[in-house]
């Protein structure tokens, strides 16, 4: 594949491009205040609750992710049900979803990008920030009083100062959730389980004493054989369990850097002690062949073979995993039964590690110097933070799409079906109707988040919501200059912690040899890196308390 | 008369050779070797093909249980229908259709007009010509540089933002010239003396004597505008104007799911995400498949022999 390359094209340009337009920036902060001149088609009292309707027609460019599920259709409901409530019309510049990070650099890139672009995740912000064709939009949330809102009201303040850049600010509108939302776990043969006699597993030591029961019945199988192993070994795996262990992050979340809140100081996550007893966790289950060794290397459909002929029983999974892949793939076996399990327990307690940030908006610097930009920002902020906007985009329009009952509980319209909801439904929500799209309807409430969901995953979101939330690391925003050095130490250092992650648990290297590790990851500047990231830290926290 | 087919001759003499040349043990043993060599070719080029077709007829569960070879297993056409059903893949093909023909046709036009010309060993200035085609093989103007420039000559969402930029192919360009500097000076000298201009001779004496050369490149234009999705992607705003690999692309992307996180699709109809990759190739590939045998006669070497006695 040649995508790689031409990332990096881009964001060279990109960085070049940088360097050329900040001289026309400016940072004086009464400037960007002086909103007078950029007040056309704005409500003058817009506040939390009001329907937003612009005072004259207007028009903003929209980057599209086109879902290959419900292909952009211009006579869809959402549109002029849109262009009714707020006088607004979206134009969007589609974009296939297969490619559609390479297309949003490119297109902030040559400056040529739409005003609004949503589905952005927030450390993809951090390549264009210095490009300074991105609005810090934390200038302007007096614009924004449904978000203002939802931040104070469910205590977001600790996620949003995570998003915030060097200079204090920050570039992207995320998405909120009330409660975080965490979805991967593992799945397990629900009926082999049910054959020995055994419970669902909560704590990791549980899960051990599971393998081992079905070892000792089935000799012959590996009963955990993992996915997700591409391009490296076991990203979900290693991230559980590093959530589990109180860590930030590993495998496909790799974290450089983990916040030890005893001592309120952050550490290499790779050359911490926690780090360390994971990995004899999962030594422990490769010796006792437990675990399959190949679960590090094997690609998802080698994985998905051997659960499907039962030379398995347990995997990493996702609600969408489990009924699209695994119980399709089991059909042929009359008797199999999969489920997935809520996260298991380790060391750090009964947490859900999910982040309350969604993926969100940035938005063209361009727009500041529309004439519509105050009218754009709050229709921003009604599509996407308000009651009302949130239920549009999700629901749909009452009476049409959905109803409502006296209690304010919503119930999708008997015509209309979404995610087999009607299955006989002539007539689909995200299809026909465009709503319940990726592009404007996420996060919100656990009622909104959850409204389509099966029973079962609703019950597994309620184990996982019953646990303690965890709280972001502090932030620690780097210079442009530190983030160029730091990111020269990343590769090696995320290189050699694979490789020695790896090295550990398949047994290729003893514990013994834990120490000579730690030097190891020395002479790849891990102390420089820790060096840089605390003095980050110590910035941020001298500036803003 | 200069040309002469000797395509059809070779098919002639051929029969009347071996009747004429006795045998020897050794040749037959070696025709033998060479057969079970080449059908042994045959079988393993022709194994990913029929296994592909069959995998797009299975059942997902068959696909992933690795038990699907060269028969389809739980036979069904629900992904062809499912992906056949919607109008935006058919006016994505059609877009194909037309970008691929518009773009091979300019592509052929440039290149032989520029490779004829360079062909010429008077030509004044030449090494520099071709210099400035080679350089642009090892140095390029990076990708934005390239969308800023085809997006401010006002060629975005429009067939020429894919059939300009790529209309030369530099490599296409260097066989091209090699091919027409093999030709016989004197074929070309001879039709000067008989009254042709330059025109004439390029038109009526050398790209008939080209058949060869101009299919193949006809060819690897086609099978490479065919193929391409990126220029598509990059300078194509609106979907019903997206080829269909841009389409089908988007289609595994979304049966992938990684962008779909808890957004679980209906079981009835799961896009099988195995059989769907193989239903794509397929359907991209057959129409390119198709062309091959037509082009295939034009591959004949020693179309020259005997055209110029001396």
């Amino acid at each position: 594949m040649s995508r790689r390359p031409w990332r990096r094209v881009a964001t060279a340009a990109a960085a070049l491009l940088a360097a050329t337009s900040i001289a026309a920036c400016s940072d004086d902060p009464s400037d960007a205040q002086d909103l007078s001149e950029n007040r056309v088609g704005a409500m003058a009292e817009y506040a939390a609750g009001t329907q937003f309707k612009a005072t004259e027609p207007l028009s903003f460019s929209v980057l599209y992710n086109n879902h290959p599920n419900y292909p952009l259709k211009n006579d869809w409901l959402f549109w002029s049900e849109l262009t009714s409530r707020t006088n607004v019309t979206l134009d969007p510049v589609a974009v296939p979803l297969s490619d559609y990070n390479q297309k949003r650099s490119l297109l902030i890139g040559a400056g040529d990008a739409p005003l609004l672009i949503p589905k952005t995740y927030p450390p993809d912000v951090n390549t264009f920030v210095s490009s300074g064709a991105i609005l810090p939009v934390s200038d302007y949330l007096d614009l924004m009083p449904n978000l203002k809102d939802k931040i104070e009201k469910w205590n977001l303040k600790p996620e949003i100062d995570t998003l915030r850049q060097e200079d204090g600010k920050f570039y992207l509108l995320p998405g909120l959730h009330e409660k975080p939302w965490h979805d991967y776990s593992l799945a397990v043969r629900t009926d082999i389980m049910q054959e020995l006699n055994l419970e669902v597993p909560k704590t990791w030591d549980d899960l051990y004493t599971v393998l081992k029961a079905m070892k000792a019945k089935y000799p012959d199988v590996y009963p955990f054989s993992d996915r997700w192993s591409q391009p490296n070994p076991a990203g979900n795996l290693l991230n559980l369990l590093a959530v589990s262990y109180g860590l930030e992050g590993a495998g496909w979340n790799f974290q450089h850097v983990s916040w030890d809140p005893e001592a309120k100081k952050f550490e290499y996550t790779g050359a911490t002690e926690k780090y360390k007893q994971m990995l004899q966790y999962l030594n422990k289950l490769v010796a006792e062949k437990l675990l399959d060794p190949e679960s590090f290397t094997q690609t998802d459909d080698v994985a998905r073979q051997k659960l499907a002929n039962g030379k398995s029983f347990v995997i990493s999974a996702n609600a969408q995993a489990v009924v699209n892949d695994y119980r399709p793939d089991l059909a042929r076996n009359a008797n199999a039964k999969i489920a997935k399990i809520p996260l298991p327990v380790g060391p750090a307690g009964e947490i859900n590690p999910a982040s309350r940030l969604e993926n969100g908006m940035m938005i063209s610097s361009k727009a500041r110097d529309s004439k519509n930009f105050v009218a754009m920002m709050q229709f921003v902020d009604w599509l996407w933070y308000s009651d009302a906007g949130q239920e549009f985009a999700k629901w749909g329009v009452e009476g049409t799409t959905f109803t409502k009952d006296a209690a304010g509980k919503h119930t999708l319209a008997p015509d209309v079906n979404v995610i087999g909801l009607n299955p006989d439904a002539p007539k689909h929500l995200q299809k026909d109707f465009g709503f319940y799209n990726g592009v404007f309807a996420y996060g919100g409430t656990p009622e909104l988040v959850q409204a389509f969901f099966s029973p079962e995953e609703q019950e597994f979101q309620q184990v996982m919501n019953a646990r303690t939330p965890k709280l972001p690391p502090p932030p620690y925003p780097l210079r442009d200059e530190e983030r160029e050095q730091v990111s020269l130490w990343e590769t090696p250092l995320r290189d050699h912690v694979y490789q020695a992650t790896l090295q550990f648990i398949l047994g290729q290297r003893d514990f013994a040899q834990w120490d000579a590790y730690l030097a190891e990851l020395k002479s790849k500047n891990m102390d420089a890196y820790m060096e840089t990231v605390t003095k980050a830290y110590d910035r941020y926290q001298q500036a803003n308390g | 008369m200069v040309t002469v087919d000797t395509a059809e001759r070779a098919t002639e003499t051929r029969p009347r050779r071996r009747r004429g040349i006795r045998q020897t043990r050794g040749y037959r043993v070696f025709q033998v070797v060479n057969a079970i060599v080449l059908t042994l070719v045959v079988l393993v080029t022709l194994y990913p093909f029929v296994n592909i077709v069959a995998r797009s007829m299975s059942e997902e569960a068959y696909i992933i249980a690795g038990q699907v070879n060269l028969v389809p297993r739980g036979f069904n056409l629900d992904t062809y229908r499912l992906v056949m059903s919607d109008s935006m893949f058919w006016t994505n093909y059609r877009n194909t259709v037309v970008y691929t023909v518009a773009a091979t046709v300019i592509s052929i036009v440039m290149t032989t007009c520029y490779a004829y010309v360079l062909s010429k060993k008077h030509l004044k200035g030449r090494s520099a010509l071709v210099g400035i085609a080679v350089f642009t093989m090892f140095f390029s103007g990076g990708l934005i540089p390239n969308y800023v420039l085809v997006t401010s000559l006002g060629l975005k969402n429009s067939v020429w933002a894919i059939a300009l930029p790529n209309a030369i192919n530099v490599f296409n360009l260097l066989v091209m010239k090699a091919f027409f500097e093999s030709l016989p000076v004197e074929l070309e000298e001879a039709a000067a003396v008989d009254g042709l201009n330059t025109y004439g001779i390029l038109l009526r004496i050398v790209l008939p004597l080209s058949k060869a050369i101009v299919a193949t490149m006809v060819l690897f234009y086609a099978v490479a505008f065919w193929n391409s999705w990126f220029a598509a992607f990059l300078y194509m705003d609106r979907q019903e104007l997206w080829p269909v690999t841009v389409y089908l692309r988007n289609l595994i992307a979304g049966a992938t799911g990684a962008e779909n996180v808890g957004a679980i699709a209906e079981a009835n109809e799961v896009q099988a995400e195995a059989t769907l990759k193989a239903v794509t190739i397929v359907l991209t590939t057959l129409p390119i498949l198709l062309v091959y045998p037509f082009v295939q006669r034009y591959f004949v070497r020693g179309i020259m022999l005997g055209a110029v006695k001396g």
